[in-house]
Order: structure tokens, then C-alpha cells, then sequence
């Protein structure tokens, strides 16, 4: 029997830049999850109250597609490695699309989300709950759209044979980011929706 | 990577069905807060690949991580004054 020897990277993949952004984006992430648990202890009746109003399905479902969407992009990253250039540029492509798709998906629900807030004339300045729902769901909102923004340039290149299986840095960097806006979620989806 | 993928829809199966069928308690959130550590660490170990790298760039994201985890819990459960 072999055992399979994986050697330590020094570098996480990817850009170094982008690991910079990374830890920009959890520290802003942070204090907001931060800003949410702690004024919660302020009025805990009003957060279970207000909390109610959300539709943990949409929050759920949600949930589920930036998971299948980061798992997607995996499957990109794996199938960009296959030897075979021309067929691993098309295939990488193929879950790169399936995972805009999903992205996209995501962005509707949301709009939904958010507009049957707005016609229950919910807003900002409704209650400290509904503007720490707001202002964190809106702001990652934002980042799924720049996610689908570097995802549909990474295919572009992708469908120009512009990454192989020796040179994807671009595509790592991508995914990175991509990663990240599901990271993010995770931690927003129980916090938000579930915790009462 | 596959089995990842399937732990990762459990756990948000679990999350969910505490929150829609009013099963979240007390005591539930901790586990809840376990389960959001334990998929959160398996995104950045194998989704963002950092299980096979320095250890240092590993460490970063999953302190964050047990520490928004951690934080919450202690808002959650540390008791209010009136």
C-alpha cells in the first residue's frame, strides 16, 4: 500500500494581494458580527421579535447556494489542472458558469428578501435589529455581485486559454474571493436568521 | 471534495431546521455555533485550499473565525444585568 505525500505550499493560493483583501473584508465582517451580538444584549426581546419577520427558507436556501456555488468553483480549479488544455479550459469554464448562475440565483432571492421588506416599510431606520440586518445583508450583497463580477472575467480568460495546468494563479485568485462571500455567509446565515 | 460538499448541506440542514421548526434553545445555540466553526474551517481548509500551507496562513482566517464564533457565544450567553 502507497501512502500519499502532500507536500506543505508556502503560499496560500492565489495573489498575495488578495489575502490581503481577505482580511480587510473579515475584519470589516467581524466588527459588523460583533456590532450585531453585542447591541442584541441591549434589547434581546426586540431582536427575537423583529427576527421573526425574516424568512429563514429564503436565508436557508441561500445558504445552500453559495455552498453548492463555492463547491462549483473547486471543481473549476480542479478541472483547470487536467493536462489536456483544450478540455480543461471547457470544463473549467462549464463550473464557472454554474457558479455565476448560482450567484445570480443568490442576488434574485435577496431582491425578493429585500423587497418584501421594503413593502412591509422596513428600513434602515426601523429598529437597530432591521438596520443591522440591512446594512450586513446589503454589504454582502455588494460583494456576491463583485464575486460574479471576477468570476465571469476569470471565465472569459478561462474560455481564451489563458490558464493551464501549470499557470491558474488568476483563476486561485478569483476562487479565493469567491470563497470568502460563502465564508461570510456562514457566519451571517445562523447569527441573523437562527440565533434567538 | 464531493464529501465536503454534502457535510457542508448537513450542517446547513441542522442550522436551519433549529431556527424553522422553533427547536433552538439555550443550550442548542452553542452546538449551532459549533456546527457554523466546524463548516466555516472545512471552507477555508478545502474550498479556499489552506489545509496545505504554512501553517501561519492557515491560522489567520480560522482564528477569525473562532473568534467571531466565540464572541457571539459569549454575547449570547453572558448574563445581562438589569
Amino acid at each position: 500500500m502507497t501512502k500519499k505525500i502532500e507536500q506543505k505550499r508556502p503560499y496560500p493560493p492565489g495573489d498575495f494581494g488578495i489575502w490581503l483583501i481577505v482580511y480587510m473584508e473579515l475584519i470589516t465582517f467581524g466588527l459588523l458580527f460583533m456590532g450585531y451580538a453585542f447591541s442584541r444584549r441591549g434589547d434581546v426581546e426586540l431582536f427575537n421579535q423583529s427576527q421573526l419577520l425574516l424568512d429563514q427558507r429564503l436565508g436557508f436556501i441561500n445558504t445552500l447556494i453559495l455552498i453548492t456555488s463555492s463547491y462549483f468553483v473547486v471543481k473549476a480549479l480542479e478541472s483547470i489542472k487536467l493536462l489536456d488544455r483544450e478540455k480543461a479550459s471547457a470544463l473549467a469554464s462549464k463550473w464557472l458558469l454554474r457558479a455565476m448562475s448560482l450567484g445570480g440565483v443568490f442576488l434574485i432571492i435577496k431582491i425578493v428578501e429585500f423587497s418584501g421588506k421594503y413593502v412591509q416599510g422596513i428600513s434602515l431606520s426601523t429598529n437597530t435589529f432591521f438596520m443591522f440586518y440591512i446594512l450586513l445583508t446589503a454589504f454582502h450583497f455588494l460583494h456576491v455581485i463583485l464575486g460574479i463580477v471576477i468570476l465571469f472575467n476569470i471565465r472569459k480568460k478561462t474560455k481564451l486559454g489563458e490558464y493551464s495546468a501549470q499557470n491558474h494563479v488568476g483563476m486561485e485568485t478569483g476562487a479565493t474571493y469567491w470563497h470568502l462571500v460563502d465564508l461570510l455567509w456562514i457566519v451571517l446565515f445562523p447569527l441573523i436568521y437562527i440565533i434567538r | 471534495m464531493k464529501f465536503i460538499w454534502i457535510i457542508l448541506v448537513v450542517l446547513t440542514l441542522f442550522a436551519f431546521l433549529l431556527g424553522y421548526l422553533h427547536l433552538i434553545s439555550y443550550s442548542l445555540v452553542g452546538i449551532l455555533l459549533v456546527s457554523t466553526f466546524i463548516k466555516g474551517h472545512l471552507v477555508i481548509d478545502y474550498f479556499m485550499g489552506l489545509k496545505n500551507v504554512s501553517l501561519s496562513y492557515r491560522l489567520i482566517p480560522t482564528l477569525w473565525l473562532l473568534l467571531m464564533v466565540v464572541m457571539i457565544g459569549v454575547a449570547y450567553y453572558l448574563p445581562i444585568s438589569a
